[in-house]
């Protein structure tokens, strides 16, 4: 491993350990569970160049699926997890059958179509998922007999999902389909003239981000308690596509750095006004009009700044390409 | 026995005919030329080959077999590999990088698709840095592919088809918007090559032409007008006139 | 299955379809010439049915507020394009994308701040008060106007689209934005006309529709999602196939909601889904 990779990794391990201590337990799981949500989001957009507006739909599935399993049958929480994970893959792979067939523009339309369709069965499918009221009453399993009731064990367990899934995706990101993908998104053409049949690459990365989201919402779902009609909203697809953004879609990490600022954000924003997500917009339109490489690209401008004031000779050596 | 030959190919957008009936042979281990003015259909010929486009009617005959509408991911399996006119690379992908995916696709299994770490093939990575040597740019292996010259990027172009270790290799315009010493040490390239693969080539620079070229085919207005030695279509009266509003000859 | 209900249903469909119609066309125009899907359409569209209630609630003339919703949706389309997406020209489609969704919030949001969360009811102007008997059954004045309004509304786009000289330069944009510029039309300007025509169209669809659904903060995140179904179906810039596209769904969703109410939203998805799965080209598109 280079000195790199063990830099960033100590200073994840760093944050891991040292955010309960600073944030709430509660809103720190949430955190780490959005970054595995924002993970699977990036293969898609960041390194596929697929802008997906619909990953609720992966999320929210495995939420209310999971969770009507553990809520009406009792399962046992490995399963539990099982389950979230094979439905977001099922119908990320459903869904992107459907949207990989069409290029850029229909594609992001029909990503965001067929999360209001899911959106608007669990909205009308009362019995079932409860409608606008949600499905409450999830119950949080014990883990090998361990009671992950106290927010602390939860977050424990959750942050260990959390360092697994990020190992997970970096590895893939570092593997062939990590670079086919990333030659799909800087030119389509090529990469099909080179041999790779690029639907079927996209729908493979589809899945793998359905994978990510539905663990993500199994995980959401026993935190809270609920699973809200909110988390198979476009409103929350949304969210993620922000948090992406934000943190910076051209690296690993960007996703993590983003959840951070997103739910920092919108947990201490949202309880002081209803009108949140008014803010959320205008944040929205300001980093994409100034900081459009997100956290990521702006503190690489800041250190490049201070370099170039502090020392002008050194600063000949153009210390990051941001991009 | 021709490596690839066409029969009668005929690629029509409504009115326009770009293609007509266009018949040629290429045999294998030989270098033919394909040459023209702008807009005889010469890319179009190329993207009907490589599955770009399908045919109006016609054969594509490849190693014995009717490859015509096959899609282009598929081409690529076939054992054709093509170079582009306009360069088309990747170009936030290190040059290396760009080399190993059109090697890594030519795989019979793709082992390890999302586990091994890329670097982790060592022989598609040394067959990767060997073709990165042959084209000139081995040094520049780990630079972005947008950070070298025009010149380079036409290397890069002709290394990622060699990578993929075909048996045909179409050149679409290798020495396009070179300069006439870069455009040199491309012919030297090309020259190389010669033997080792069965190459179609289109060109505009007459002289590259006719100093490669074992076989040339002239299309014009999307029919081929002559074919022959580089000796006999220099004295062709009819490819003299076709060339008189276009690009002149030696 | 009694007739004069069917017939009536149907009618609706109609209706409603001839206003996803117009979403669609207004929506296929913008992504057509600027390459991007509006994410704020459905947000233009509540906000021309609230301008409508503003302008009925102080000036109490519906043919006054008929004419200043979609100038006002449309003047503020002209702000938005100027001020945010041709500033992002050079940054790309996402993100001129993004800024929609961000301004989609914005809006929403701004309704309910200006006027109010909780629903409200518009009713129509005295003279479309009431209904008409046609025979089969007794019809409501006023959807019969929605869909009469409509319809010469998507004729005016497809005489102006066809038949004037800005239109063919603005379907000229939608195949081909750069031979468009090498013929030295003015190319942002195009991007300001086409944005601010279909956020017209959005916002003058959005007051037609408030006296049939009345008013929330929300109506538009649905009417989004039946746009871009229209536009996945109908093609970038198929002015009659919106227009085909909006009817089916516009129908198919007023019969399945007479057998099944509940499912009648989701149906418009699942119909779309089901015919992309036999055509992904979309009902009459090419790709």
């Amino acid at each position: 491993m280079s000195r790199e990779t063990i830099r960033q990794l100590l200073v994840v391990l760093a944050a891991v350990v040292l955010l309960p201590i600073f944030v709430r337990h509660a809103i720190a799981t949430e955190i780490w569970i959005f970054a595995i949500f924002g993970l699977g989001l990036n293969l898609l957009m960041g390194y596929t160049g697929l802008l997906s507006f619909g990953q609720a739909t992966f999320f929210g599935s495995a939420a209310y699926v999971a969770g009507y399993l553990l809520k009406y049958y009792g399962i046992d929480i490995f399963l539990a997890l099982a389950i979230g994970i094979v439905v977001g893959t099922v119908s990320a792979a459903g869904v992107g059958y459907l949207c990989v067939q069409r290029s850029g523009l229909y594609f992001i339309m029909l990503t965001f179509a067929l999360n209001q369709m899911f959106y608007f069965t669990a909205y009308q499918w009362t019995t079932v998922t409860g409608g606008e009221d949600g499905m409450p009453g999830i119950p949080r399993p014990s883990i090998f007999g361990f009671d992950i009731h106290p927010p602390l064990a939860y977050y424990a367990a959750v942050a260990v999902l959390f360092l697994v899934s990020l190992w997970i995706m970096q590895r893939i990101v570092e593997s062939p389909l990590g670079k086919i993908l990333q030659a799909i998104r800087e030119n389509e053409l090529r990469a099909e003239a080179l041999g790779y049949n690029v639907p079927r690459m996209k729908l493979l990365a589809f899945a793998v981000a359905g994978a990510f989201s539905g663990l993500a919402g199994v995980l959401y779902a026993m935190l809270f308690g609920i699973v809200p009609l909110e988390s198979i909203g476009f409103v929350f697809s949304g969210n993620v596509v922000f948090a992406t953004l934000i943190g910076g879609s051209g690296s690993l990490y960007g996703p993590v750095i983003g959840s951070f600022v997103f739910i920092w954000l919108s947990e201490s924003v949202s309880t002081m006004w209803a009108r949140w997500p008014l803010l959320l917009g205008v944040a929205f339109v300001i980093v994409v009009l100034f900081f459009r490489g997100g956290v990521v690209e702006a503190w690489a401008r800041f250190w490049g700044w201070r370099a170039a004031h502090r020392a002008p000779a050194a600063a000949q050596v153009d210390a990051d390409a941001p991009r | 026995m021709p490596l690839v030959k066409t029969e009668l190919l005929t690629k029509s957008f409504g009115a326009l005919t770009a293609v007509k009936a266009v018949t040629l042979e290429v045999a294998e281990g030989s270098l033919h030329s394909v040459i023209g003015p702008n807009g005889a259909g010469k890319t179009t010929l190329f993207n009907l080959l490589t599955g770009q486009q399908t045919p109006t009617s016609g054969r594509i005959i490849f190693d014995g077999r009717d490859i015509a509408g096959t899609p282009p991911h598929r081409i690529a399996h076939l054992g054709i590999a093509r170079s582009f006119q306009r360069t088309s690379i990747f170009p936030t992908l290190s040059i290396v990088d760009n080399v190993w995916l059109a090697a890594f696709a030519r795989q019979e299994f793709w082992r390890g698709l999302a586990w091994r770490r890329a670097d982790g093939y060592p022989e598609l990575t040394r067959r990767a840095l060997g073709v990165l040597d042959e084209v000139g740019l081995g040094d520049k292996a780990r630079l972005p592919a947008r950070e070298i010259s025009h010149g380079e990027q036409r290397q890069l172009e002709l290394a990622i088809a060699l990578a993929a270790a075909p048996r045909l290799l179409l050149l679409d315009e290798p020495a396009a918007g070179l300069s006439p010493d870069e455009t040199q040490k491309m012919v030297a390239l090309v020259q190389k090559l010669k033997g080792r693969y069965t190459i179609l080539l289109i060109e505009h620079k007459i002289d590259v032409v006719m100093s490669m070229s074992d076989r040339i085919s002239v299309m014009h207005f999307g029919s081929v007008i002559a074919e022959g030695s580089p000796v006999e279509i220099r004295r062709n009266a009819e490819v003299r006139r076709a060339y008189l509003g276009g690009i002149a000859a030696p | 299955m009694k007739i004069p209900l069917l017939v009536s249903q149907v009618l609706n469909g109609l209706a409603t379809g001839m206003l996803y119609a117009l979403m669609g066309i207004g929506l296929s125009i913008i992504t057509g010439v600027l390459n991007i899907p509006n994410f704020a359409h459905g947000a233009l569209f509540a906000l021309g049915a609230y301008i409508l209630f503003t302008i009925m609630q102080l000036v109490g003339n519906f043919w006054l507020a008929l004419l200043v919703a979609p100038l006002g949706v449309g003047l503020l389309g002209v702000l938005i394009e100027y001020g945010g997406i041709r500033p992002l020209y050079k940054a790309g489609h996402d993100y001129q994308l993004l800024l929609t969704f961000g301004l989609s919030l914005i809006v929403t949001e701004g309704i309910i701040i200006v006027w109010s969360p909780v629903g409200m009811s518009q009713l129509p102007p005295p003279l479309l008060r009431g209904g008409v008997d046609l025979g089969i059954t007794f019809y409501p004045k006023y959807r019969l106007f929605v869909m009469v309004t409509a319809a010469v509304l998507v004729l005016g786009a497809w005489l102006f689209l066809e038949k004037t000289r800005y239109g063919a330069i603005m379907r000229a944009g939608i195949e081909d934005k750069e031979m468009v510029s090498l013929l030295g039309i003015d190319i942002h300007r195009l991007f300001t006309v086409a944005f601010a025509l279909g956020c017209g169209l959005a916002g003058i669809a959005g007051a037609l529709t408030a006296p049939i659904r009345g008013l929330n903060p929300w109506m538009g995140v649905d009417m989004l999602g039946i746009a871009f179904v229209v536009v996945a179906l109908a093609g970038l810039g198929n002015l009659l196939g919106s227009i085909a596209a909006g009817l089916l769904v516009g129908v198919a969703q007023s019969l399945v909601a007479l057998f099944w109410p509940e499912a009648s939203v989701a149906v418009i998805f699942a119909v779309m889904a089901a015919i992309l799965l036999v055509r992904p080209q979309g009902l009459f598109g090419i790709r």
